[in-house]
């Protein structure tokens, strides 16, 4: 069971290992980037101007107007724009603004859509430029119709969105958004409209992502033991063992206390004895075979099997990753380890 | 001094160990959210009569001008439909009204049974209404941050929907129902805001995610070790 999952968690890693990096590495982004610069909010006027029907003597009535201008219309609102009373007549994907005085249809021209966004923006910059388009698009996607973009100087890159049929801002976009837009891309797998979370590429990533998490989880269990935990001095005083590392080669033998109990590749690899290894210790690569010295040899495990062949087993050899300290013997390590070591 | 292998082995390991419970909680909260789809997580299924037209009243009692001159504050006069009826919505820097076009009687606050009717006229659903109840203060998690008095109306149905009906426009202000829930659970797991759910700029989940990503990158350097060895011992087998 262990051996499989190690292997699962080895090949879906490789498989979606970058993606993993990737979402935590978006997810990070997007939480350090403060919410209330990325929405723009930071540098929204807070002052709503007083509207207020004052004259309303002079209102056209609903009734007065052309029965026309309310074809599909799902909400009509009267409220004040461009500093005048108003009728925001809505409709799905449309929306109409009419001069409540005498009727006629207003757009915002270039000059009002900077205005208003001038009023708006209380940010260190000025307008350096504007310029129409249509939503939605990649700024502008939670909207639909003309607009007018505003571009100013500040540091952020401020853009301030004034839809052309109602005067009303669209959207307040800055280095902030176009930063965290950027990473919530990559953090949601959707490049193209960036905003579909259900899209069958995320769903098929994550499903595989959670085999990794799953095993990960598993494989927690397997590759802690009790031993890992003596820093936390709650197992009393540790016994050691003394071992005795002979040189396959010319070196003299020397001496390590190690602790009972430990892994004898980590515990000579805290000696400055490090065995040759590829995988670290993961029992994947079986470089690390030493030949055990020592009467009663423990059984080799199923990685030891795979790793070692039948006539080596036989004489003692095993990979050093796979054993535990357990009582005083020789081991025979392998070339000029020892050299190397001192 | 420990080779790059085993240190690569042992930071995995050990972060795994410190962060890999929320990395696990971080995979099954977001597979959640992207497996079930959100128009269906928004309740968009269980509404009807959404999008009404609003019909400009022909005789009205009360036209725009009688309404700024009753109320003199009013910021802002909707036409808006309810019930397939249309009213005005007349809103004021403190107060909001609904009154009826044909008489200018003014109808807000409504009262349950209307609440309960509108819930009804809005459910695509055959459940009945189990239970309707004005929700004045201390406002459940899931209508946090709306704007009070709402009238919550709840239907015997199997997602145990509820809706939330505003007094004081007869609008369906929001619907919330047991997958929205599991949603916004899943949402406070991912973002670990467990108070608010929904700032997602705090130190906690900072702090892990930094966590998280050493712990991605060990893994992923761990991997070019398990791999090369592989390689190796193959090669060494051809020769």
């Amino acid at each position: 069971m262990t051996q499989f999952l190690k292997k699962l968690h080895k090949w879906v890693g490789l498989l979606i290992g970058v993606q993993m990096l990737l979402w935590l590495l978006s997810g990070l982004i997007i939480s350090l980037l403060d919410p209330v610069r990325v929405s723009g909010k930071q540098w929204a006027s807070t002052i709503t101007p007083e509207a207020r029907f004052i004259d309303s003597t002079s209102l056209l009535e609903l009734n007065e107007l052309p029965a026309e201008l309310f074809d599909d219309a799902v909400g009509v609102e009267l409220t004040i724009q461009h500093d005048k009373p108003v009728y925001l007549v809505r409709r799905a994907g449309s929306e109409t603004l009419i001069d409540a005085s005498d009727g006629s249809i207003v757009k915002t021209t270039q000059a009002g859509a900077e205005r208003l966004a001038r009023q708006d923006f209380t940010g260190e910059g000025e307008i350096i430029s504007s310029k129409p388009g249509m939503a939605p698009d990649i700024e502008t996607r939670d909207s639909s119709g003309a607009y007018w973009r505003v571009n100013f100087s500040d540091q952020a890159n401020t853009a301030i969105y004034i839809s052309t049929a109602t005067g009303r801002i669209l959207e307040r976009r800055n280095s902030y958004w176009r930063v965290r837009d950027f990473f919530w891309m990559l953090h949601i797998m959707d490049y193209s409209g960036r905003e579909n979370f259900n899209n069958s590429l995320l769903i098929s990533i994550a499903l595989i992502a959670i085999w990794l998490g799953i095993s990960g989880f598993w494989l927690l269990f397997s590759s802690f033991n009790r031993f890992d935990f003596f820093f936390l001095n709650i197992f009393g005083k540790s016994d050691t063992a003394t071992i005795t590392l002979i040189n396959s080669g010319d070196g003299k033998p020397r001496q390590v206390n190690l602790r009972k109990g430990s892994n004898l590749f980590l515990s000579l690899a805290t000696h400055d004895v490090n065995i040759a290894s590829i995988c670290g210790g993961g029992g994947e690569c079986g470089k690390c075979r030493v030949k055990l010295m020592t009467t009663g040899l423990p059984e080799a495990n199923d990685i030891e099997t795979g790793l070692i062949p039948r006539h080596l087993r036989e004489q003692g050899y095993r990979l050093a990753c796979q054993q535990k300290v357990k009582n005083d013997m020789a081991l025979r390590i392998p070339g000029d380890m020892l050299a190397h070591g001192q | 001094m420990l080779k790059p292998a085993v240190i690569a082995r042992t930071m995995h390991k050990w972060l795994a160990l410190v962060i890999g419970i929320q990395v696990l909680i971080w995979l099954a909260s977001g597979l959640y959210m992207v497996v079930v789809d959100i128009d269906f997580i928004h309740g968009d299924p269980l509404v009807k009569n959404m999008q009404e037209p609003v019909v400009v009243p022909d005789t009205p009692a009360l036209g725009m001008a009688g309404l700024t001159a009753r109320f003199p504050d009013a910021t802002r006069i909707d036409l808006r439909p309810v019930m397939g009826k249309t009213f005005y919505a007349v809103t004021t820097a403190e107060k909001r009204y609904l009154v009826d076009p044909e008489s200018g009687v003014i109808k807000s606050p409504l009262g349950e049974k209307t609440a309960s009717e509108i819930a009804r006229y809005h459910f695509a659903g055959e459940a009945p209404v189990i239970n309707a109840s004005l929700i004045t203060s201390d406002p459940p998690m899931e209508i946090q941050t709306r704007r009070l008095p709402l009238w919550r109306v709840d239907f015997d149905d199997r997602f145990a929907t509820s809706f939330y009906i505003d007094p004081y426009n007869g609008s369906l202000a929001t619907r919330r129902h047991q997958y929205w829930r599991i949603f916004d659970f899943m949402w406070m797991l991912h973002i670990m805001d467990y108070e608010e759910r929904s700032d997602a700029h705090n130190p906690l989940l900072i702090t892990a995610q930094f966590a998280g990503l050493t712990f991605a990158t060990s893994g992923l350097w761990l991997l070019f070790y398990s791999f090369s060895g592989r390689r190796k011992k193959r090669r060494r087998r051809v020769k």
